[in-house]
């Protein structure tokens, strides 16, 4: 056993060190306890692990990147309740789709999914459509534990489906048609095993999160700061612990006479991933009368980023406006996230 | 072991998705030796319509038909060139009485139809008169089906896996009798098989059969569960009846149009990461889910999967709850308070892999598009927090990988039918 290998087994708990050294090389050893306590906000988890590189590729109008850490433990969602899914001792890594623009490097939280396809020797190894996923270090992307048949050489295919958000701006038009793309992947255990892994025993369960991981080769995704976000500023306000800024474009090309844009964009706090898969409401009261009170929609724009919107039949310059949560997102939660972002809060700008 | 080179797990597993004649062979060395209820002597008694199954179906405590146990489904191209000679139509005419002379029209006998494809009515100068039968398309964004294009389907049912068996070999030619009966002609020389379908549904079916990509290794699948999933489905009340999905005019009036996919199921995520209340949300809807509505593989809910108690408004709901049900999803596609298709599906382990044989029954093949459009919640996903798949009924967990659409004709035009019989 090297070094390495010793300290990331050093947090584990008696019962996987009885299993003996062997165990130490397979998952069991790389989730601490769960923190006491978890505030119901976004916390420092009780540890952060690398991430390798398994492929790249262009799948359609879309750039796809796959990474992979250590199995894990996380949550997904259905309405406000998140259900911890454990680590199955089969699984051998937790693989990672994330999905960008090549023209402008955004990452593109697509509603319609993943899917994942593990063959090796044409034999099907594995083949699901892994959750959509947030995590503190690697923002938004599709994730799954996966069992994986050992060392090798494995072809991994990806088929990202169409959008149906609303594109707007340089987006419009694009997006719309599933892309397929397959890479080879040669999985070795040392690989894995020597992927970074820290644990936190003396800061777990801060209200903080873990600095969002910068790559070469694959963005990360993060809103715009809310002063940079086009049209007029009309507000931030923190909800269950994320955090919503509203603006008003009087003048976009999307427009029509007579109507403006009302975007709210839904970031983390700390690092600005932007929560996708939320049911928002809307209301926009200008010059006294509500000039819209409806459903905001999903959709991108490459100067605000994934966002909330609707058009509105209004030229107001500073119209005032009420959001209201439906749900919440439904997007799975890496550790440190589960217990954020699951209320319903109304806010007004 | 048999000595025919099947092991006996194999065998106790698969009988029927082996086929042939030594499958045979060997099930019927191994049967316990029921005898099989013979059938009519004179098969012009039965009823006009091939779907007229319900009344000759055993039915649940709750008084739901159940589909026969064990299912063959054969991909069928016509040998001839052009129009089809009366030949041939005595042919599979004589051979299809046959069957009904030998087994009883029921689940305890044999069960089956045979219909045809848009490529089999390409032979005549238009096609199938008063029906509309499209060549099949994807009915959803995000599925890339392969079209089966055979001129026919022939789709044979029984509680018996002797019976599918024998019921097949006979129509090949392979064997002379079916149930001690002789066989007054075959198809052979007048169809060649082009794909190979089977299945089962029933308690116990799915877990025994459970060894397949696509179950993970923990054997989820309940003892008593039906189907794969682990829930009952085809409750009498969200069935169109026989009635509903049967042609009203023209010359193919009493027969009926059936739209066949295969589905494969994934559903490692289904039964290793989603609590039963997810399921249930996803399968019902979260009202059920909230109020354990649905006690073990759903028994309990009668002859209806209850959606009258979930949401009517299913974006709205979608929007609250951030989950919606595939039952809930399929209320939308109702006509006059009617589901619109029959289901006939059941499960599969063809190819080693978890699957539906999603086998429906409709008037028109439009209305299995709407029914599937409903399934697709693209409304849904839209405006709400559901996504396109996540949380979205069950579509997380299966893709569809075929579909064919056919023309299932009345009794008296089931073989070989010309595209107009006025004519």
């Amino acid at each position: 056993m090297n070094r390495r290998q010793f300290l990331a087994g050093a947090g584990v708990t008696g019962a996987s060190l009885l299993a003996g050294c062997g165990a130490l090389s397979t998952q069991s050893t790389r989730a601490p306890p769960l923190v006491e306590d978890r505030p119901d906000a976004t916390y420092r988890p009780t540890h952060r692990e690398g991430m390798g590189m398994a492929g790249m590729a262009q799948a359609g109008d879309y750039m796809v990147g796959l990474t992979y850490s250590y199995p894990h433990r996380f949550w997904t969602v259905t309405g406000t309740t998140a259900e911890q899914v454990d680590i199955r001792e089969a699984d051998s890594l937790h693989l990672m789709a994330s999905v960008w623009d090549p023209e402008s490097g955004m990452v593109l939280p697509v509603s319609a999914g993943v899917s994942i396809a593990v063959e090796r020797d044409g034999e099907t190894v594995a083949d699901k459509q892994p959750w959509p996923m947030v995590s503190q270090n690697m923002g938004f992307h599709y994730g799954d534990n996966y069992a994986l048949d050992g060392e090798g050489v494995y072809q991994i295919s990806v088929r990202v489906e169409g959008m149906n958000e609303r594109r707007l701006g340089a987006f419009e038009g694009r997006f719309g048609d599933a892309g397929e793309a397959t890479v080879e992947f040669d999985f070795a255990e040392s690989a894995l095993q020597s992927l970074a892994y820290e644990e936190f025993p003396e800061t777990q369960g801060e209200r903080a999160a873990l600095d969002l991981m910068q790559m070469d080769m694959i963005p990360t995704s993060r809103a715009p700061e809310a002063s940079a976000l086009p049209g007029t500023l009309l507000g931030t306000s923190a909800g269950a612990d994320e955090t919503y800024a509203a603006s008003w474009l009087r003048d976009a090309p999307f427009l029509g006479d007579g109507e403006s844009y009302l975007a709210v964009s839904v970031r983390t706090p700390y690092n600005r991933v932007p929560l996708p898969m939320m049911s928002l409401g809307g209301a926009v009261e200008a010059d006294g009368e509500t000039v819209f009170d409806d459903a905001l929609t999903a959709a991108i724009h490459p100067d605000i980023g994934y966002h909330y919107g609707a058009v509105v039949a209004s030229t107001a310059a500073e119209p005032s406006v009420t959001v209201d949560v439906i749900a919440p997102p439904q997007v799975s939660r890496h550790e440190g996230y589960e217990t954020a972002f699951l209320g319903t809060p109304s806010l007004s700008f | 072991m048999t000595g025919r080179g099947i092991s006996r797990r194999e065998f106790a597993k698969s009988a029927v998705a082996i086929g042939g004649v030594s499958a045979l062979a060997a099930c019927l060395d191994r049967s316990s030796g029921g005898t099989v209820p013979a059938g009519i002597d004179d098969p012009a008694n039965l009823p006009d319509r091939q779907h007229a199954w319900d009344d000759a179906l055993a039915t649940d405590d709750a008084g739901n038909p159940q589909m026969p146990n064990h299912h063959v489904l054969l991909l069928l191209d016509y040998t001839g060139d052009g129009a089809p000679t009366e030949a041939h139509r005595t042919q599979v005419e004589a051979a299809l009485r046959s069957l009904e002379r030998a087994y009883e029209w029921s689940n305890e006998g044999l069960l089956f139809t045979l219909a045809y494809g848009p490529a089999y009515f390409d032979r005549f100068d238009s096609g199938p008169a008063g029906v509309d039968l499209p060549t099949p398309e994807a009915l959803a964004p995000f599925e890339d089906p392969e079209p089966d294009t055979p001129d026919a389907l022939l789709h044979l049912a029984s509680d018996d896996e002797r019976v599918v068996l024998e019921a097949e070999e006979a129509l090949k030619g392979t064997t002379d009798t079916a149930n001690d009966h002789e066989m007054d002609g075959s198809f052979d020389g007048v169809f060649e098989t082009a794909a190979r379908r089977t299945g089962f549904i029933g308690a116990g079916l799915p877990a025994e059969n459970q060894d397949v990509d696509g179950i993970p290794d923990s054997e989820p699948v309940p003892e008593d569960a039906p189907l794969f999933m682990g829930f009952k489905s085809g409750f009498k009340r969200n069935q169109a009846s026989e009635d509903r999905v049967t042609i009203e005019a023209g010359p193919f009036a009493g027969g009926s149009t059936a739209h066949l996919s295969f589905i494969r199921l994934q559903l490692q995520q289904w039964y290793e990461q989603d609590s039963r209340d997810q399921r249930v949300s996803k399968m019902f809807c979260p009202a059920h889910a909230a109020e354990g509505k649905v006690e073990g593989v759903g028994e309990n809910l009668g002859t209806d999967s209850g959606i009258d108690e979930c949401p009517e408004d299913v974006v709205e709901s979608s929007r609250r709850e951030g989950v919606v049900g595939h039952a809930q999803k399929l209320s939308g596609a109702r006509e006059e308070n009617s589901p619109r298709i029959l289901r006939r599906d059941f499960d599969s382990t063809d190819g080693g892999e978890a699957g539906v044989h999603f086998l429906s029954l409709q008037q028109s093949i439009a209305d299995f598009v709407e029914t599937r459009r409903a399934m697709n919640g693209t409304d849904v996903s839209e405006n709400s927090a559901v996504g396109q798949r996540v949380n979205n009924g069950i579509l997380q967990y299966m893709r569809v990988e075929r579909r064919g659409n056919y023309l299932l004709p009345p009794r008296s035009l089931r073989a070989l039918p010309p595209a107009d019989p006025t004519q």
